[in-house]
């Protein structure tokens, strides 16, 4: 026979219990909301809605459309919120702070662990520490004051009139608030995450393994090489995780993206994110017909590429265990 | 003894400032299997990471004194050279967990670039598990990961691992100190054929004398940092001239 549990036991356990079941239920209603204002446009519109890249607020609403069927262009008259140009941003944008981001995740792990000095080591690891925790918005600010020019300047200008033939670099960069502006800086951000990610798995590798290594002869470029190896899974996670906080990244993106409705394969024009066309329409959108709803409709994109990208991060990130 | 494949002259090692080694004076004879016993603490796993120096992955060591295999000294030759002479075998299974049982093999070739062609590495990962005595048991699963296999399994793998350096000296720190019986007979059996067959030189870190008496040709006896007492196995173990060996082998320390 079991012992009865002593009722203070009982009290604690549903006191927890209460705030923990709280959580599943705020993430049930997020996802429900997201739904539920998304829903009006998306019956209107329809899949359209991801596949058009005409964004026409306008105070007559859209023309009813085939649900099921996604068109390229939206219908002549009338109010249209295609999504596609911000979904396009928030990949194109995202994709090369990952690029960037990973080069100096592996870059600054392998220094760290491997080169730096302990003293310098430590420096270096607790500032990239501060560094992950700053607000995003400084980022911003700053970016937009002086990372978004010299760019302009020293980078983008002379890419584009060089090698102006790669369709990446074809358009002439007008200002510094362009989507790669925004990738260099989502970059900038993650990349302390990242880096935390990448060196505490690094770091978790047995030194029993690190001498088996060592004893086969391997020089260090060798040993490094193996040592990303092992903890591939924590890299594709830090990729994962990273997408994830690069594609919905606000503050910092609103002030450098430009905030253009562009798409095309030219990183030197100015775009939209997804949450940067939140954050700037809404305020707009209270006066436009479905303008709300369709933002929501973005909304539910972000939130479906975060649930996603992040579990799978997550999952992967538990893969490493020595 | 004629030429021998190491020889150390007053090597000593300090770790910290503190005297781990302190002279070690030895011949390491070549196509034999020599056997390394002593206390816990005596310095025998030291003296085995010295020769590869791996040694120096430690922070504050200083060695001092010199060692030449095969007649170089050790302190003037690249360290990856050095390395590669030995293959070494650990005191537990280390093998890369991430890997096959095939590539766990394959990676000791490939680092030293002992295969030119895909058949060879083939036949050189076939040879150092035949020669590990384990290709029987891996042979229809090489693409498994290593940590399906037994403890003793595993330590055979990085015994393979090992050979497929084609070192030409082994060392092994109390490679069966973990595992059961019946792996240990198989790991010395595979150590005795390759002594036998390959005029491997071996190095087999041990404390248990039986197992010294069963493999090896000569003793070396270790004791605080020092080699107290050394010769061939038959002597040592019949008649030891040293207090401390004689109490070692009877299992007092
Ligand atoms: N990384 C290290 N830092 C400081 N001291 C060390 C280190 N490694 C070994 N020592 C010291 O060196 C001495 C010899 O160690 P070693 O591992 O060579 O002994 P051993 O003979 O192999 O012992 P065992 O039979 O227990 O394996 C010990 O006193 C140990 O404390
Ligand atoms: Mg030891």
């Amino acid at each position: 026979m079991t012992p009865r549990r002593p009722l203070h036991d009982i009290i604690v356990f549903y006191s927890l219990a209460l705030p923990a079941s709280l959580i599943i239920l705020i993430l049930l209603l997020l996802l429900l909301s997201q739904l539920g204002v998304a829903i009006p446009v998306l019956g209107v519109q329809g899949i359209s809605t991801y596949t058009t890249t005409v964004w026409r607020p306008s105070y007559e609403p859209p023309q009813q459309t085939i649900i099921w069927l996604p068109m390229l262009e939206p219908p002549e008259r009338g109010a249209w919120y295609g999504l596609l140009p911000a979904i396009w941003g928030t990949l194109v944008s995202a994709i090369t702070a990952i690029i960037l981001g990973l080069t100096f995740t592996i870059a600054l792990v392998v220094f760290i662990e491997e080169i730096a000095p302990r003293r310098v080591r430590e420096v270096f690891s607790t500032i990239v520490d501060l560094m992950a925790g700053l607000p995003t918005v400084l980022y911003g600010v700053w970016g937009l004051a002086f990372l978004g020019p010299l760019l302009h300047r020293y980078f983008m200008d002379p890419v584009h009139s060089y090698l102006g033939i790669i369709p990446l670099f074809s358009c002439e960069p007008l200002s510094g608030a362009t989507v790669f502006t925004a990738g260099v800086l989502l970059s900038i951000m993650i990349t302390p995450f990242m880096v935390a990610l990448v060196q505490e798995s690094y770091r978790s590798i047995p030194f029993t393994l690190k001498e088996a290594a060592w004893s086969l002869g391997m020089t260090r470029f060798e040993y490094v090489r193996l040592n990303l190896s092992m903890i591939l899974p924590s890299i594709a996670s830090a990729i994962l995780l990273g997408f994830g906080r690069a594609s919905s990244e606000t503050a910092a993106v609103t002030l450098v993206v430009g905030n253009a409705v562009n798409i095309g394969f030219c990183i030197f024009t100015p775009a939209y994110t997804i949450s940067s066309l939140i954050a700037n329409q809404f305020t707009e959108s209270q006066d436009f017909p479905y303008m709300l709803n369709a933002l929501f409709a973005g909304g539910l994109i972000l939130l479906v590429i975060g649930l996603v990208v992040n579990s799978i991060g997550i999952i992967l990130l538990r893969r490493v265990r020595f | 003894m004629v030429s021998p494949a190491v020889e150390t002259r007053e090597l000593r090692v300090r770790i910290s400032g503190r005297d781990i080694l302190k002279g070690v004076n030895l011949r390491v004879p070549e196509g034999a299997i020599t056997a390394i016993m002593g206390p816990s603490g005596s310095g025998k796993t030291t003296f085995l990471k010295v020769l590869n120096r791996l040694i120096e992955l430690i922070d504050g060591v200083e060695v001092s004194g010199e060692v030449r295999v095969f007649g170089s000294n050790i302190f003037d030759m690249d360290v990856y050279t050095v390395r590669r002479m030995f293959g070494m075998v650990f005191q537990n299974p280390n093998p890369f967990p991430h890997m096959s049982i095939y590539d766990n093999v394959a990676i000791g070739a490939r680092i030293n670039r002992v295969a030119r062609s895909r058949e060879e590495l083939d036949r050189i990962v076939r040879w150092a598990l035949e020669k590990a005595m384990l290709w029987d048991e891996v042979k229809n699963r090489l693409r498994d990961p290593p940590w399906r296999l037994s403890g003793g399994q595993q330590q055979r793998l990085c015994l393979a691992r090992a050979l497929a350096m084609k070192p030409r000296i082994l060392l092994l720190d109390e490679p069966t100190a973990n595992i059961d019986p019946v792996n240990t007979a198989k790991l010395e059996e595979a150590l005795r054929a390759l002594r036998r067959d390959e005029g491997m030189t071996i190095l087999l870190v041990t404390h248990m004398p039986h197992q010294a008496v069963r493999v090896s040709d000569y003793i070396v006896m270790f004791y605080d940092g020092m080699v107290v007492e050394e010769g061939p196995t038959s002597e040592i173990a019949l008649n030891p001239a040293n207090e401390i060996t004689r109490r070692f082998l009877r299992g007092e320390m």
